[in-house]
């Protein structure tokens, strides 16, 4: 888009077209609504970008979002050490704390396999993974990347790499929702579903 | 399943329209360049998620706009169902499904199924194996939505594999990653392979019926699946051997592959051929042979679907007849399979069609009523 505004609200506009998801066109209008905000607004906006980048840092041992040398999870002595959870993104650690039915610790990966976006396993946290089974007797390894492409093979590179070591290595299921209803459920969830059937104890 | 309404919005030159459709034939009339193929383009959108001209969504937004909306009302039954789109010149679209938003193509690919009859069909016959490769894929897609996962996370493993053979495999780190692709490639190129292999199968003998019924001779028809991973042609018996072959060749080629930077081995290079009385039909079939096969494939594959799903997809028939013949249009004509249909015509409706409803195109404008006397 060529430029039409003067300097430091071309600057704005931008720096929020650099952000995700947010094209030339919302970029203009997050910018107008600030020239129109009150300059408390925009101090305090302004401030807590500057706080989060100056407290937030990444945790030394599971690279979740950290106040400090480590996260909260980490720092807590009454999880269970001996099972690791690995996912792509600090929010995947928020999904799955939600259901409170894990006790075990996390491994933030920080992204997945993409040659296409120049990321291959030296760019994640894949090397620190392979530091921490040993250091802190790893026993279970939960690849919990998510479903799609990219996900799958950065779950089948782990698998790989991880099952030489003699570890227990395992995927989370995929399948249907609860409370869904087989008949609408899409031929691709429902045979994941078949494939991942268990037996029922009578 | 019908369709019985279309709204457009900022879609190629209609500003704003608002089409009710019958149950039976609409005819679309007009002269050149005032809409009349951007109607059915955004009609096999609704179906399919992209435009059967092939040009990518964001030439589907009027100049000067930044989305373009398509709303489709299909009954299917008892059910309504609304297909509402935003195409998007600058990213990614967005589909809602009765007012609720969907993210993949496979949560909306089975609510309205068409068959699109377009002059550009001869490609399909005479053009590159790309244009013989999507008529496959597409009949696929149609068939089951499972095929429209497959063929998404192919595409996907054939783009990661291509970029890291690009930026070389030099370390113990990259050579495993391209483990795991040759895994996934052999795993969704497998599927993708043996749907065509018993999609081909169970093409053949509708392409011959079709073809005799539009030319009323028997031809001698057969259909050969060529892949180069396998040395040639594959024979659909060997459905088995699939994942074994592909694998095989992609720890021939390894070597090949790393030096050229480039993907060799998968159905991304595969062809497809149609032997018409012994002889290659793109090489040897006379213009009037080729047309005739144009429209078989079109309508076995229409009839295919059909089969399957158990129900017609809706016809659209995009300026046909003006390049066919009046004997192979009146056989045409006379073998449309019973299904909705949307007829788009520059002349004269051909003789044979019954058209419950005349719609007038006129510079992005739709008309009720047949067109004032030329």
């Amino acid at each position: 888009m060529a430029s039409f505004y003067e300097g430091p609200v071309q600057r704005l506009i931008d720096e929020f077209g650099r952000l995700p998801g947010i094209g030339p066109k919302s970029a203009q209008r997050i910018a107008y609504y600030l020239l129109k905000a009150a300059p408390e607004d925009a101090r305090r906006l302004a401030a807590s970008i500057v706080e989060v980048k100056e407290k937030i840092s990444w945790c030394r041992r599971c690279f979740n979002i950290a106040e400090g040398e480590e996260c909260a999870i980490c720092r807590d002595t009454r999880r269970d050490s001996t099972v690791l959870c690995v996912v792509e993104e600090p929010r995947d650690i928020v999904a799955i704390e939600r259901t409170q039915e894990f006790r075990g610790r996390y491994h933030v990966l920080q992204g997945t396999i993409s040659p296409i976006e120049g990321v291959g396993p030296d760019q994640l946290r894949i090397k620190d993974l392979l530091h921490r089974i040993p250091e802190e007797g790893v026993e279970e390894v939960i690849l919990a990347t998510n479903p799609n492409t990219d996900g799958e093979v950065t779950a089948m590179y782990l698998a790989k790499v991880l099952t030489p070591l003699g570890l227990r290595v395992t995927r989370i299921a995929s399948g249907l929702p609860v409370g869904g209803d087989l008949e609408y459920a899409d031929e691709v969830t429902l045979g994941r579903a078949l494939e991942g059937r268990r037996v029922v104890d009578g | 399943m019908r369709l019985s309404r279309l709204w457009l919005q900022d879609f190629r030159c209609y500003e704003a329209a608002d089409v009710e459709f019958d149950e039976g034939c609409t005819v679309v009339t007009g002269a050149n360049g005032q809409g009349k193929t951007s109607l059915l383009e955004a009609v096999a959108w609704v179906a399919t998620g992209r435009s059967f001209r092939g040009v990518p969504d964001a030439a589907l937004v009027a100049a000067g706009h930044d989305e373009a909306i398509v709303r489709a009302e299909v009954v299917d039954g008892e059910r309504t169902m609304l297909v509402e789109a935003a195409l998007r010149s600058v990213g990614r679209n967005r589909v809602l499904l009765n007012k609720q938003p969907v993210s993949r193509r496979r949560d909306y690919a089975d609510h309205l199924r068409v068959t699109v009859f377009s002059p550009d069909d001869l490609a399909v016959v005479k053009g590159g194996p790309a244009r013989r490769r999507d008529y496959l894929d597409e009949l696929l897609e149609a068939s089951g939505t499972k095929y429209v996962s497959v063929r998404t996370d192919f595409e996907r493993v054939l783009r990661q594999r291509n970029a890291l053979l690009r930026g070389g495999v030099r370390d113990a780190e990259a050579r495993t990653t391209l483990d795991v692709l040759d895994d996934r490639l052999v795993t969704s190129g497998g599927e993708l392979v043996r749907g065509r292999l018993r999609l081909v199968e169970e093409l053949t003998p509708g392409i011959a019926e079709a073809y005799e019924s539009l030319a009323g001779e028997t031809p001698g028809m057969s259909m050969r699946y060529e892949a180069e991973w396998c040395e040639g042609v594959l024979e659909p018996t060997r459905l088995d051997d699939v994942d074994g072959l592909l694998r095989g060749a992609l720890e021939a080629l390894r070597r090949r592959e790393t030096d050229r930077g480039i993907t060799l081995v998968g159905p991304h290079r595969d062809d497809w051929r149609l032997v018409l009385n012994g002889l290659d039909a793109r090489s040897h079939a006379s213009q009037g042979e080729q047309r005739t096969l144009a429209l078989a494939l079109r309508l076995a594959g229409h009839r295919l679907i059909a089969s399957i799903v158990g129900s017609d997809p809706v016809l659209l028939l995009d300026d046909v007849f003006s390049e066919l013949d009046p004997a192979r249009s009146a056989a045409l004509v006379a073998h449309l399979p019973a299904a909705q249909t949307l007829l788009t015509t520059a002349g004269v409706v051909p003789p044979g069609i019954e058209a419950e409803r005349h719609l007038t195109v006129h510079a992005g404008q739709v008309v009720s009523g047949p067109q004032a006397e030329q």
